[in-house]
């Protein structure tokens, strides 16, 4: 098959990659750009463990054809943050116990930084519906709870602090 | 599960999507989220050698309603940006609540109007991998001559399996479908063909391009159950919508019950209008137009759960349907 | 949240903390064993056979050879040495030799430049097949006479063992109340979030590097060099992060010798990913159980006798299924005191993917059946489900009557907990029609008192170094799969050498780099390996003590290491830093190296009867749950409100880890309990994915509500217990019982659909029509509604 140049902004980057029109973009992600963070849990578009923020948009990057986005936005869990900028969801996850094995955690972290960059102050509620298009083995999805709202009161400490012109508290 | 081998071809408006349809016919499938079509392609159900990706066909992502033109569905606009239109939740509470209960929300983002009007029909027997069917020696939709369901029959009994097609069937919608010929507008009753193995009326060359409903529709009460194990993600088992319109005096002046996942097609229970115009409620008229509802719906083993419980739950998620709407959204008992 | 116990003094041990490997994880910097590639990497798909019996006549090769891209083709005939994960039933190979046993048994492999043309290329392998009848039902393959599966296992049966412990006739002719049923629970399968995958690298000097995603490193290395004929000493098995087991990676899985004996064909690195599809053809999940079972019960609601027939649907293959059968007997009655049991089991092969441990290996299903009786009982007898569970308790230390040696128990300090925090006297027999409460008990080993393989080793050994920059390294073979054993041990290690966790670096399960530890399986890992550190960190702390007293002029028993110091415990002039404590300790030793092994005692390994190996533990976990359901009697809907369950886990190491366990426990039980199910047809699996086998997601699982008993084991790494299994077992006799508190009907079947719950009601109301309604119903509290 010919490949074509696709055009892709990942974590904020441009990147360009030679690829097959039939590319999914989990594997135009895991195998063309090395950035493994996305996992393949399923093989029906039914697990989440392959979520990537599509221009914002929690989508599910094993059923995405990497051409079809040309020129997106995309964000991965490695865009998220780095160990020593850890985004407040991954540090959540990090702390709380929403990460045990960690192969689900990508994509639960994706559906909840999209989550809460709309809803800020979201009900138990509207985090079960936000993540009910991801599956957990291990938590019994508790902790993923808390890790959230760890998350968003970190998020709300942090908006504080920079309304107020202070630096962020510690949360724990 | 390698894809196929393909092109992928995106065109910028319609004109071009229909003339690409036209020159790549049999070869061609159009794909817009991708939730349903990757999936059965990574399965080998089908081998196109040219996708026609409609994602950016922008004029076709809009939801409109105008008093005369009635409401309108772009074929790609998503899911999810159906369930975020508020005005939506007002007006069709039906369409809303049907959407809603569509596989989880990273698959509704994903997921588009049209194409969850086209899904392919679903059976167990059917929707495997390539080695699975290899090693049943296909069925009667695919790759073999035989129906694991109904054994000697030639009929496919593959289910209709969407959830937004038995909201839009009550309330009347239909769909235009576009090609280089013209665009037509067929109600989307007329759309399905009840045949597992031949889901929809639309040709290889044609594409849908948006759905309809009436502007009187505005405003009827509704709502949808649906059966499933899971309370996201699964496909339905069984589901049942009620559009309705109720007057002052709490008599039914128009009413239509459709059924899902029970037949190859959508389908309005027939009857069911009829014996409820005119009508106030009771529970005896709502059994039996549960009743009418397990005439319509014929489940079979297409799916884990049997079609005897299946067939129970129409009837009676029907008569709770009904019961739910007529007494303006207070819950059923 | 959880119910947190104290810490005790402790700086380290008790208190919640993140795990070690949370960052790479959170940040996608992680390696899974899928993540890995190297230069050259070749991608292997296996053949897998489309008939459920058959023996293969040939197979060609040819045509898939011929293949541009293709770089090894391989049969049974490149690898032919049988394997198992047990001393006995070595009857896999890891494809095919002389017949296919089940959809999807391995028959060969491909190597090839790319995935695509791996896949073109096993369509262009030709095996001449020539198809046998084949058995599914295992009860039904029990009675076969002839096409037997493994042509030495008489009648298809694997394996069957026969106990009897004190006088079980005699018992139920002292019962007031008897009761006999049927329980059947279906398959379940693991579903780690994982697929397997295995690289396996062809290195110089004929050397094999393989990366897999495994519960058992060890193992695995020893059976790749069982099959592939080489020493064990030109093999290293790296465990990179998993993405979890719960059993399913704790045997060796057919793609983990697929790829290495590709790579050595091939003389190329060899990558095989399983499909979700494979994972499920590979399964070695919790086989379909039947159990035949009989309890008897005085009025006081002591329990008098239990007889338990239990027969095992193990699939093809032997794996772990005469350990499954075991357990399954030896945990049995072992909870309670319980003086009179006869256990009959039997392990039945079948044509289908091979059962194996999955967590709660061996107890779930005939706890679940246990559980279920006993809250029958209770009614018929008109006493408090509850609390006849407080009369029928052990009194630890003791000796079960199956010889198993309880040395803590934490059970009535569970029960005690549930029944309040539920408010089960508020709620029990008073909730309207259609809600309903339950009660159920469960217990656990940590680790099995007996190897696998019978020797007199260790069955964990950790090395401790430390060097100039004064970091500590743990080196140690137990794998991490996501259940936070790593950081377990960096814990151990940092509080008894005294310094901050961040100063603990660990290596884990690398069998170049590491001692040998058996694995992740039979929760094992905390008591074990956890011994194993602490001992390891005494020694090295024995080490800095010697020399620090040397230089202060002190006895080592005046010294105390806390918060990076070692200091003289009441003279606070006698403190040197950590460091400084290092530099000493190399002067005076010349090199620092502390050893702990753990092998657990002799007392603890159990009676002398044939099969009395497997069910010895050096300690036991409990549990107790209360499940609120409700329950639709027009639809048979179930949604399960809210699960209390209180765990005893000795001492909670890190309560953050050990309430993600009880968590993760609670949910797999409740998965198992309403909605996961592989279905079969004629030897086909109906399901084999995650659209189709349906693992809960968030909307419909239950709330938790966690809590942690402290027992405080006397031989337990500062007293703790294993907690990531016990928890299950308790879950779904809860929710059975709890159903029948809501609607008056006894569900024997899991998983509990709404069709079985229909049923059930339907055929209550017919016999409430037109007969005297049974006996036990019509003295159930919850009928008066």
């Amino acid at each position: 098959m010919n490949k074509g140049i696709v055009h892709l902004r990942i974590n904020g980057e441009e990147r360009e990659i030679a690829i097959a029109p039939n590319r999914l973009l989990l594997d135009a992600l895991r195998e063309d750009l090395g950035l493994t963070g996305s996992k393949r849990g399923c093989d029906d578009s039914s697990c989440g463990c392959c979520a990537v923020l599509i221009n914002g948009v929690p989508m599910l990057s094993c059923v995405a054809l990497a051409a079809s986005y040309e020129n997106c936005d995309i964000t991965t869990v490695e865009g998220l943050g780095g160990p020593s900028d850890l985004d407040p969801v991954q540090e959540g996850y990090a702390e709380m116990g929403g990460a045990q094995c960690g192969y689900c955690t990508p994509g639960f972290m994706i559906a909840t930084k999209a989550l809460l960059d709309r809803n800020p102050n979201p009900t138990m509620e509207e985090i079960r519906e936000a993540l009910s298009g991801n599956l957990c083995r291990c938590t019994g999805y508790m902790q993923i709870y808390e890790s959230v709202k760890y998350a968003l009161e970190k998020r709300r400490a942090i908006s504080a602090a920079a309304a107020s012109g202070v630096r962020a508290p510690v949360v724990r | 599960m390698s894809l196929p081998a393909f092109r992928v071809l995106q065109p910028r408006t319609v004109d071009e999507a229909c003339r690409m349809l036209a020159e790549h016919g049999a070869e061609a499938m159009v794909i817009a989220g991708g939730t349903d079509v990757i999936p059965n392609l990574q399965m080998k159900l089908f081998a196109p050698h040219v996708l026609v990706d409609i994602k950016l066909l922008r004029e076709l992502s809009q939801i409109e309603f105008s008093p005369r033109g009635g409401l309108r569905i772009g074929a790609t606009a998503s899911l999810t940006h159906v369930l975020e239109t508020p005005w939506l939740a007002e007006e069709f509470p039906v369409l809303s609540s049907a959407v809603a209960t569509i596989a989880g929300p990273l698959q509704r983002n994903m997921g588009t109007i049209g194409g969850n009007l086209c899904l392919e029909t679903r059976c167990r027997w059917y929707n495997q991998s390539y080695f699975w069917r290899q090693s049943l020696g296909g069925c009667l939709k695919k790759e073999g001559d035989v129906c694991h369901v109904a054994p000697g029959g030639k009929f496919c009994w593959a289910a209709w399996s969407g959830d937004s097609a038995p909201a839009f069937l009550a309330l009347e919608a239909e769909i235009e479908i576009a090609s280089v010929s013209g665009a037509r507008r067929v109600p989307l009753r007329d759309f399905y063909k009840n045949d597992g193995k031949d889901r929809i009326s639309l040709t290889r060359n044609e594409l849908l391009t948006s759905v309809h409903v009436p502007a009187r529709m505005a405003g009827r009460r509704g709502v949808y159950h649906k059966l499933r194990v899971r309370d996201s993600i699964d496909y339905p088992l069984a589901g049942v919508a009620v559009a309705m319109e109720v007057d002052a005096s709490g008599i039914c002046r128009d009413a239509r019950v459709a059924l899902s996942a029970v037949n190859p097609a959508p389908l309005l229970v027939r009857g069911a209008g009829e014996m409820l115009v005119g009508q106030k409620w009771s529970r005896e008229l709502a059994e039996r137009v549960a009743h009418a509802a397990i005439q319509t719906g014929k489940p079979l083993t297409t799916s884990a759960s049997t079609p005897i419980y299946r067939r129970d739950i129409v009837r009676v998620f029907t008569r709770r349907a009904l019961e739910e709407v007529w007494k303006n959204g207070q819950a059923s008992s | 949240m959880a119910d947190r116990a104290q810490t005790n003094g402790f700086s380290i041990i008790g208190k919640p903390l993140a795990m070690a490997d949370a960052v790479s994880k959170v940040t996608g910097i992680g390696k899974y064993a899928d993540d890995l590639s190297v230069p050259g990497m070749l991608i292997g798909k296996i053949l897998h056979s489309p008939y459920p019996h058959a023996r293969i006549r040939s197979i060609d090769t040819s045509r898939a050879e011929a293949l541009n891209g293709v770089k090894a083709v391989a049969t049974g005939q490149d690898a032919p040495n049988p394997y198992g994960i047990l001393p006995i039933g070595h009857d896999e190979r890891v494809f095919a030799v002389d017949k296919a046993r089940y959809i999807g048994d391995n028959v060969a492999a491909v190597a090839a430049t790319t995935a695509e043309i791996a896949e073109q290329a096993l369509d262009l392998l030709r095996v001449d097949y020539e198809r046998l009848p084949a058995w599914f039902d295992p009860e039904e393959s029990m009675k076969a006479e002839s096409d037997w599966i493994h042509e030495e296992r008489a009648h298809n049966i694997e394996k069957e063992y026969h106990h009897v412990f004190g006088d079980p006739d005699q018992g139920f002719a002292q019962a007031d109340f008897v009761a006999e049923e049927r329980y059947y629970a279906g398959e379940v399968n693991h579903a780690a979030m994982e697929p397997h995958s295995t690289l396996a690298i062809w290195e110089p000097h004929e050397r094999l590097t393989v990366h897999s995603s495994t519960q058992v490193p060890f193992y695995l290395h020893r059976t790749i060099a069982e099959v592939c004929e080489m020493p064990m000493s030109q093999i290293r098995v790296i465990k990179p992060l998993i993405g979890s087991g719960f059993g399913g990676k704790s045997e060796i899985i057919p793609l983990e010798i697929a790829a290495c004996v590709l790579a050595k064909k091939s003389r190329k690195p060899v990558k095989i990913t399983y499909t979700r599809e494979e994972v499920f053809l590979a399964h070695r999940g919790r086989p379909i159980t039947i159990v035949y079972l009989k309890v008897g019960i005085t009025r006081a609601g002591k329990i008098a006798a239990v007889q338990a027939r239990v027969v095992q649907d193990g699939g093809a293959y032997c794996g772990y299924g005469p350990v499954t059968v075991l357990y399954s007997g030896a945990l049995l009655g072992a909870i309670y005191d319980i003086a009179n049991v006869r256990y009959d089991g039997f392990r039945v092969l079948t044509n289908k993917p091979a059962c194996g441990a999955m967590r709660g290996h061996g107890t779930v299903n005939v706890r679940f059946a246990f559980e279920s009786i006993l809250d029958q009982l209770s009614h018929q007898a008109g006493l408090d489900p509850l609390e006849v569970r407080r009369r029928n308790l052990l009194k630890a230390p003791c000796i079960t009557a199956n010889s198993l040696r309880v040395t803590s128990y934490g059970l009535p300090e569970c029960i005690e907990k549930v029944f309040e925090r539920s408010n089960w006297k508020g709620k029990k027999g008073k909730l309207p029609y259609g809600k309903g409460i339950g009660v159920a008990c469960s217990h656990y080993v940590s680790g099995a008192a007996n190897p696998i393989v019978r020797s007199n080793m260790p069955h964990t050994t950790v090395y401790i170094k430390i060097d100039r920059d004064s970091a500590v390294t743990v080196y140690t073979g137990a794998s991490e799969i996501g259940q936070g054993s790593d950081t377990m041990q960096i814990q151990i290690a940092a509080e008894v050498l005294g310094v901050c966790t961040e100063r603990i670096k660990l290596v884990g399960a690398d069998t170049e780099l590491t001692p040998v530890d058996l694995g992740s399986y039979s929760s094992r890992v905390t008591f074990m390996a956890g011994n194993a550190c602490l001992n390891a960190a005494k020694d090295m702390r024995d080490q800095l003590f010697a020399a620090v007293a040397k230089k202060l002029g002190c006895s080592p028993s005046d010294l105390v290491a806390k918060n990076d110091r070692v200091s003289h415990v009441s003279d606070p002039a006698k403190s040197v830093s950590f460091d400084e404590a290092v530099a000493i300790a190399l002067e005076f030793h010349g090199a620092l190296v502390g050893r702990g092994t753990y092998a657990p005692p002799e007392a603890a390994r159990g009676g002398k009867f044939r099969g009395a190996g497997v069910g010895p533990s050096p300690a036991y976990s409990y549990s107790a749950q209360v499940a609120e359901v409700t329950v639709d009697p027009e639809t048979g809907h179930l949604h399960v409100d809210k699960v209390v369950a209180a765990h005893d886990c000795g001492k909670a190491l890190n309560p953050l880890t050990v309430e993600g366990q009880i968590e993760g426990s609670v949910y797999m039980g409740f998965g198992q309990a309403l909605q996961e199910d592989m279905i079969w047809k004629d030897g086909r699996l109906m399901n084999p994915s995650l659209l189709e086998y349906r693992i809960p997601g968030t909307k419909e699982n239950p709330d938790i509500e966690s809590i942690i008993v402290e027992s405080v084991d006397p031989e337990g790494p500062f007293g703790a217990k294993e907690a990531g299994e016990g928890s299950l077992a308790a879950t779904i006799p809860a929710i059975a019982n709890a159903v029948y508190d809501a609607v008056g009907v006894r569900i024997n079947s899991v998983p509990i659909t709404p069709e079985k719950i229909l049923e059930a009601l339907r055929a209550k109301e017919k016999a409430l029509a037109t007969s005297k309604p049974p006996p036990e119903k019509s003295s159930a509290p919850g009928m008066a509604r």
